[in-house]
């Protein structure tokens, strides 16, 4: 399948969580996947296992120059962490980006600034639509969610989403 | 560091903040404040996560990147 032209700017969160569900590979279906520096700190501090196969993912590790006003604008208003902060200013340099992202403030920054963002579950669904998964290796990884990872989601949501998935043809 | 905010609450809330800080429920109104603001802006976060796991769904199975 041809890769799509999107260039994917990754938080910690989306790393580490689709590394605990061996599923980094996913990622490998965007055309560029960028680290930012601060990012790849963080991952390498909490799960540096999930960078081990950083060069064969084809993951760049990028350090952000130019920084925007509007990003450090939004800084304090939504408390953004230092990790958030370089992939917000990298979102802004690099035009139609995708930031991945579990951070429900750092979403909300990317929404102010005119940046497409999803998390996890968006990465995991898309796959279905993209072909690269089956409806029951997908639905196999969502019902992995709770004991496999550290991403935090309310049960019953969780179920709504399986249901959802599930249900769609 | 703290804020110092002017705002207009309505009498009959008033009271009943006045009264259980009175009662001892919560050392004093700034307390009361800003813990009534700690969990609705807490509540509000978490409607927002899952609001944005339903986006995440949705995108995922229709949506184009």
């Amino acid at each position: 399948m041809e890769k799509t032209k999107a260039i994917v700017i990754a938080d910690a969160g989306p790393i580490i969580h689709l590394d605990e569900l061996n599923s980094l590979s996913l990622l490998t279906g965007f055309d560029k996947i960028i680290i930012p520096e601060t990012v790849w700190h963080e991952v390498q501090h909490h799960r540096p296992q999930a960078l081990h196969h950083a060069a064969d993912l084809a993951f760049v590790r990028l350090s952000a120059l130019d920084f925007s006003p509007q990003v450090d604008a939004l800084t304090p208003i939504y408390t953004l962490h230092a990790g958030e902060q370089e992939a917000l200013h990298l979102c802004v340099e690099f035009k139609n980006s995708l930031l991945i992202t579990d951070d429900t403030a750092a979403r909300l920054a990317a929404k102010s600034l005119g940046v497409a963002a999803h998390g996890t579950l968006g990465i995991l669904v898309r796959t279905i639509r993209e072909q690269t998964r089956s409806k029951s290796e997908v639905l196999e990884l969502l019902r992995a969610i709770p004991t496999q990872t550290t991403l935090h989601i309310r049960a019953s949501l969780l179920a709504e989403v399986i249901c959802k998935v599930e249900k769609n043809t | 560091m703290t804020t110092l905010v002017e705002t207009k609450i309505p009498d009959q809330l008033w009271q009943q903040a006045q009264n259980m800080v009175q009662q001892g429920w919560i050392n004093n109104m700034d307390a009361l404040i800003a813990e009534a603001i700690r969990r609705y802006v807490e509540s509000h976060q978490q409607l927002l996560s899952e609001r944005f796991i339903q986006e995440d769904i949705e995108w995922g199975l229709h949506g184009e990147d």
